[in-house]
């Protein structure tokens, strides 16, 4: 059985030694953030996804969600879980005071969930995707169904869910079927059939609150006719209890490769009583909020199932003797040699904590930026956060769910047969993992939005937040021959990056075709840029704090530069077949008739 | 240059003030005169008040404060007796015959024989206007009529009279064309000549057939506009332009003029939608942009906020403006044949207007103009149409119009019959070819010394090209150099021909002209790659892109033979650095140049600054001391000004005085090839320059102005960074006054400055605002 330790001293060493989250104390909204607390929030979360969570994330696989005339049963111990959630406050860890939240930063939450999700991603995504409705109608709902709705989300005395998709039509919502017709006290009524909605029933609240896209009748066509709608399961009582069953059932639930413990369900809208969440019309914008935040939380998941893997795997490569050491006998006293000592299980194993331990500063620095953009007292300050955040969201949410997937692969492989074996635990991570590179806007949806749309966004306004700090860290460093190991790669990267960047913006204006061909190779390109940024980053602290003697454990700092040169040395290097690629352009891909494949 | 020595306009109303301003834009002394009013006390006051007019219209009618100058106000009863030495008299009053006539009678006592007395009336025929006149002034008497407003609008219709002497028309169309610069046509003595007979026709049938089509006022102007060679603002936009409340006065005289079986006759309908909503319109005040609104109006909120309205002429009711979505617009993309064949209503409504005008001036031409091109000339340069009416034709062709004419059982013209299968206009080798009323092809010739560069390329190859340039021969050993990216951007594509262009000796030409037949000479550097460039931190290749535009210039200024700049429109940034490399420049009077970088937040970095501070500094009018020279400098690169004419662009040294000017956009290359010919002689490159600058002690000095300008709130907090590092440049950098500044030192300054301005978040954002939108962000 799979065990896991939340890496707090790795977290702690991102969020207070690199990126310095207690100097944000005196902004608004961050007050309560003291380094001290974010510590102790985290502590107790890892305590509770360690001895809540994760004891019950195989048994919730091995047994399922149960489907029976509209009702979800959820596995054993998932509704005692959840109860014990709400009882600790933790729905509400990042939500507003004035809903009853904790009012933390958005970053302290982005902690939590890749905590939640290497315990128990199915689980995790009950309560997450609650969080996304809150976030969707306090941007955009009006007062009234902010004060019936928030507290219930925030307590998490009702979970949320987002709908979307349709038998028909997924990416090109502008297809949506799913129709909502004015009723004279002001509600709608909302008739169609959403399907792939995550959390969409089950036994853990007495509520749900469905936002549901929908298209007002009369409205204009295509996706600039869509509109945003809440529909509870049941309609509140004015005293904010649930009342009548409203016009909203589950026809069945998926029967899915992995996260079986969450429940996926069709739901059938009969005429269900529905109210607007911002304007007519406008639904797209409200979806984005939560799509936004859906996706930064999309790539947490990788980054949670690649650093659960990567435990189990090195745990089993420190025990499991088998063979010698190529380099000659390391455990003379044993019958064989741990597999750790082979060079390709620590390829294996290097692979997955460069990338995951990469991954969470590049990801916590998403978060905070979200704090930033939300809340930074300087509208200048919060656009170029808002502008990093587009243009490193579909990079977070693609590469790192890719990766989540391989490190999960990669460290079942250093199981040989056992990990693939349901007891290991191990293949249910592969599983789990990857559903995360299809949802919320499949890899490559992810990188037509990073070519097609952030890219040109301003004329390319929002590149300048990552490339000019960038530019500026390697002119800074370039002096310092301490740092060589880690300027040299990232230098050439950053340039490939330029590059490719000029490359797509020139001929991509003129043919919409090659920025498309582009676009997965260079969203990959700009990731492990950017990773490598945040590596090069982390090792000139690391570098700092060992001058300074290293501190209780300078062994720590030690295996952060190691790991940060094997990332230079054998991640950072595919950027140059990255480029390659890029610049062959369009003609092979386009080149065959459908016919001829 | 021009056989008229001096002018004398009668009647200072809009027309009359707008004559003798560009009289004046020409050189030419000139009266303007008109009637004393009763019981004034300045006897000039309506003169002087036109003149006050003048200095002020926007757009300016003047070119320069010297022309202004060359405006003499007076008055009918004191100064007529004067204008016995005026070579030309124009008279531009009220249309009413015996006004008019009075007028002659007075003028013609006074004038000297050999003067050419004419008319710029647009409705009267000239054998009324000259009924019992002597003929003496009969001979000597023509109509020249000018659109408004005169110094912009292109077309000059004259026409003669049975009794006008032979060299009458000659000296008037000589003169409209190269010293107004106007397309001269000759007109036949009918009714609103070419221009107004047409374009009346032409407003009315849009209008009308809108109305009876249904289709909402944005709808028809997003079909009678851009998609029918139309300017923008379509053809109610138009109406509320030029003013409602004019439409009956033409229409009433067109009326009048007209025989009852002409086709404006039986399409105007006095009771129709047209005419009623107009009437109604006019009732109301909503005589258009002067007005309360036409069809069209802005209505402005309590907080200020502005709302676009359009009239919903069914309802009589004003509603938001809509954007127009019509499918047979978005198909016009692929030509005006794919528009009128379109089955939706704006394909039915564009095929209504154009089957009408086009049959119309098909049938009329022979009886109104001489050729076909002058037909379209008229309305190509009175009503700013794309292409003209036969040119119309051949993009539908003219036997698929001619078919569909037949097939709705319409009449179809001679002249369309008799082109059968053919077009109006074709090419055949270098050679251009006009179908005439006689039913032949005949060879179109440009007029001496008035060619565009699309007669030298007809049926050649250029000598070298590339994606944003080429090079032609224009013979006589001298070569053009052409720009021909979008809005004439300059990118890495005309840098490189620049550089080519800078060693066309070793190809045997003694001389270059830089030029081409666009819209405008060059809109600066292509900022948007630059944008690109800058977000992504590519600094060592925007300092490349720097250094190679320099460099390029400097070869042209350099090359053993002459280089002559032929600038029309706009001429900025970096389209204005290229002609300050040019030996001399030959510009269109209507030139636009300027050194706008510090709108997108940077300065000129391809030598401009260098190049206009040298000017300053060797300016052998300037003050003493180097200052006055450099502030001058200072002002014109650190406010972005922008000189609205060749005249005024030679005050602020961005041209020099030495250098020349053209008023007939048709003739600048060909005056500039000339000048390069007559400079080859004994031609040698100019001496890099040294100039002494004071360092430090200037930029203290510049530094207080533009503290100055903070606290008058006219200098925003990024406009101070930016001037701050112009100062830079212009002081000569870290100098002592008593060494001498090269220029290869200064435009070393140049590129630092500028890259350290590009790299600021301020400077980008200009930048991308002036793509998106236009126009500056003041941040």
């Amino acid at each position: 059985m799979p065990s896991y330790n939340a890496p707090l001293r790795d977290m702690r060493f991102v969020l207070h030694e690199v990126l310095g989250v207690g100097n944000y104390q005196n902004l608004p909204g961050f007050e309560d953030a003291s380094p001290d607390t974010v510590d102790a929030v985290i502590e107790e979360g890892a305590k509770f996804a360690q001895e809540v969570l994760q004891p019950i994330n195989q048994s919730g696989d091995r047994e399922g969600c149960k489907w029976d005339a509209g009702n979800v049963t959820t596995p054993k111990g998932f509704k005692e879980a959840y109860k014990q959630y709400c009882e600790g406050g933790w729905t509400g860890l990042t939500s507003l005071k004035e809903y009853g939240g904790q009012g933390l930063p958005y970053y302290v939450g982005v902690l939590l969930s890749e905590i939640v999700t290497s315990a128990n991603m199915a689980w995790g995504m009950y309560p997450g995707l609650s969080h996304g409705a809150y976030e969707a109608i306090a941007a955009h709902g009006s007062d009234e169904l902010k004060k019936t709705y928030l507290p219930k989300l925030v307590s998490g005395e009702w979970t949320g869910t987002m709908n979307l998709t349709e038998p028909h039509c997924g990416t090109d919502l502008g297809l949506m079927r799913t129709k909502a017709e004015p009723q004279p006290d002001g509600s709608y009524r909302i008739t169609g059939t959403k399907i792939f909605i995550s959390a969409g029933e089950h036994d853990m609240t007495d509520n749900i609150v469905h936002l549901v896209l929908a298209k007002i009748v009369g409205g204009p066509e295509g996706i600039r006719g869509v509109s945003l709608f809440i529909v509870p399961k049941f309609l509140p009582n004015a005293d904010g209890s649930p009342g009548e069953r409203n016009g909203v059932s589950c026809g069945s639930i998926e029967h899915k490769m992995g996260i079986k413990a969450n429940a996926t369900a069709v739901l059938n809208y009969d005429n269900a009583k529905g109210w607007l969440v911002g304007k007519a019309h406008k639904g797209m914008r409200g979806m984005f909020t939560m799509m936004n935040a859906a996706r930064l939380g999309v790539g947490v998941q990788g980054l949670g199932l690649a650093e659960v893997s990567y435990q189990n795997g090195l745990a089993y490569a420190k025990e499991r003797v088998q063979g010698r050491s190529l380099g000659g006998i390391k455990a003379p006293d044993k019958a064989a040699d741990p597999i750790i000592v082979h060079p390709d299980v620590r390829r294996m194993l290097l692979t997955c904590k460069a990338f995951t331990e990469g991954a969470r500063m590049l990801t916590y620095w998403a978060g905070l930026n979200v704090d930033l953009a939300h809340k930074h007292p300087d509208a200048m300050a919060r656009r170029e956060a808002d502008d990093l955040l587009g243009l490193i969201t579909p990079i977070v949410k693609a590469y790192q769910t890719d990766m989540g997937f391989e490190c999960a692969n990669l460290a079942m492989q250093c199981l040989g047969g056992h990990g693939y074996i349901a007891e290991w635990g191990m293949e249910q991570f592969v599983r789990d993992a990857r559903i995360a590179q299809i949802y919320e806007g499949a890899n490559g949806v992810q990188a037509l939005d990073l070519v097609g749309r952030k890219l040109p966004a301003n004329m390319g306004r929002s590149l300048r937040t990552f490339f000019h700090p960038l530019d500026a860290f390697l002119k800074e460093q370039a002096a310092d021959a301490a740092m060589k190991d880690f300027i040299g790669p990232l230098l050439r990267a950053f340039g490939r990056l330029q590059q490719a960047t000029a490359l797509i913006a020139e001929k991509g204006m003129a043919d919409a075709e090659e920025a498309g061909a582009a676009s997965s190779d260079y969203l990959r390109l700009f990731a492990l840029t950017a990773v490598g940024w945040m590596w090069a980053k982390m090792a000139r602290v690391a570098i700092d704090k060992l001058a300074a003697g290293g501190g209780e454990d300078p062994g720590f700092y030690r295996t952060k530069l190691a790991t940060a040169r094997f990332f230079m040395e054998r991640m950072l290097p595919d950027t140059a077949s990255l480029q390659q690629k890029i610049q062959a352009g369009k003609r092979t891909l386009m080149e065959l008739d459908a016919a001829a494949f | 240059m021009s056989a008229f020595k001096k002018v004398a306009v009668l009647g200072s109303g809009v027309m009359g003030g707008g004559i003798a301003a560009h009289v004046a834009n020409a050189g030419i002394p000139v009266m303007l005169l008109d009637i004393v009013p009763q019981g004034a006390n300045n006897r000039n006051q309506l003169a002087e008040a036109a003149l006050g007019r003048l200095k002020k219209t926007n757009p300016a009618a003047l070119m320069s404060d010297r022309a202004a100058g060359l405006i003499q106000p007076g008055n009918f009863e004191d100064d007529l007796s004067r204008i016995g030495d005026c070579d030309w008299i124009v008279e531009a009053v009220i249309e009413r015959v015996d006004l008019k006539q009075e007028l002659y009678r007075k003028v013609a006592a006074a004038m000297k024989p050999t003067a050419i007395v004419s008319s710029n009336t647009s409705t009267i025929p000239l054998g009324t206007l000259v009924e019992g006149l002597p003929e003496a002034f009969a001979n000597r008497f023509a109509i020249t009529h000018f659109f408004n407003p005169p110094r912009y609008m292109r077309l000059l219709e004259v026409v003669k009279g049975p009794r006008t002497e032979d060299d009458v028309l000659p000296a008037l169309r000589r003169f409209g064309d190269v010293a107004l610069g106007k397309a001269v046509i000759d007109c036949k003595d009918t009714p609103g000549f070419v221009g107004n007979r047409i374009g009346i026709f032409w407003s009315t049938v849009a209008m009308s057939q809108a109305m009876s089509l249904g289709l909402t006022v944005e709808e028809a102007d997003s079909v009678v506009g851009k998609p029918m060679g139309i300017p923008k603002t379509g053809i109610f936009g138009l109406g509320d332009l030029t003013g409602i409340d004019l439409a009956p006065h033409v229409s009433a005289s067109m009326l009048k003029l007209l025989p009852p079986d002409d086709p404006y006759c039986k399409i105007y309908d006095a009771n129709g939608q047209l005419a009623q909503t107009i009437q109604w319109m006019i009732g109301q005040g909503l005589t258009g942009r002067k007005g309360k609104g036409g069809f069209y109006r802005q209505d402005k909120a309590a907080d200020g906020s502005r709302t676009r309205l359009t009239l919903d002429y069914a309802t009589r009711t004003y509603r938001p403006t809509r954007r127009a979505e019509l499918a047979s617009v978005k198909a016009a993309r692929k030509g005006l044949r794919a528009l009128v064949e379109h089955p939706d209503k704006g394909g039915q409504y564009a095929w209504a207007v154009l089957s009408r005008v086009l049959a119309y001036a098909a049938e009329l031409a022979p009886e109104i103009a001489n050729s076909i091109a002058d037909v379209d000339t008229a309305m190509k340069t009175g009503y700013a149409w794309k292409w003209g009416p036969f040119e119309q034709l051949d993009l539908v062709g003219p036997k698929w119009f001619a078919d569909r004419l037949r097939a709705e059982g319409k009449p179809v013209p001679r002249l369309i019959e008799a082109v059968g299968a053919g077009t109006f206009y074709k090419e055949e080798g270098a050679a251009r070819l006009i179908f005439t009323p006689e039913g032949r092809y005949a060879e179109l010739k440009p007029a001496a010394g008035a060619w565009k560069l699309a007669d030298v390329k007809r049926g050649k190859q250029p000598v070298l090209s590339n994606k944003g340039a080429s090079i032609w021969d224009l013979g006589d050993g001298v070569a053009c150099l052409e720009l021909h990216t979008k809005m004439n951007a300059i990118d890495a594509n005309i840098v490189a021909m620049v550089r080519e262009a800078a060693k066309l000796d070793k190809k045997g030409f003694k001389a270059l002209v830089i030029g081409h037949d666009g819209d405008n000479f060059s809109v600066g550097a292509n900022i948007g790659l630059g944008l690109f460039a800058a977000n992504t931190a590519m600094w060592p290749v925007i300092e490349q892109n720097i250094k190679e535009g320099q460099d390029a210039y400097r070869a042209l200024r350099n090359a053993p033979f002459p280089v002559v700049g032929a600038p029309s429109g706009m001429a900025l940034g970096g389209g204005c650095e290229i002609l300050m490399h040019c030996d001399a420049v030959q510009a269109h009077a209507e030139s636009y140049i300027g050194l706008v970088e510090v709108g997108v937040g940077l300065i000129p970095g391809w030598g401009g600054t260098t190049t206009l501070l040298t000017r300053w500094m060797q300016n052998a009018k300037r003050p003493q001391g180097p200052m006055p020279a450099i502030s001058q400098a200072f002002e014109i690169i650190g406010t972005a000004q922008v000189a609205r004419s060749a005249a005024e662009a030679k005050e602020k040294l961005l041209l020099r005085p030495s250098d020349g000017i053209t008023m007939n956009r048709d003739r600048v290359l060909a005056d500039a090839k000339a000048k390069a010919l007559a400079m080859v002689p004994g031609y040698k490159p100019a001496e890099p320059a040294e100039i002494f600058l004071p360092g430090a002690t200037a930029r203290t000095a510049l530094a207080m102005a533009v503290e100055g300008f903070r606290l008058q709130g006219k200098a925003t907090p990024h406009d101070v960074t930016v001037m701050a590092a112009l100062a830079r440049v212009l002081s000569g950098g870290d100098v002592d006054i008593l060494d001498p500044v090269k220029e290869t030192d200064l435009l070393a300054l140049e590129r630092a400055v500028f890259l350290s301005l590009i790299k600021t978040n301020a400077t980008l954002d200009r930048i991308e605002h002036m793509l998106t939108t236009g126009k500056p962000l003041r941040n």
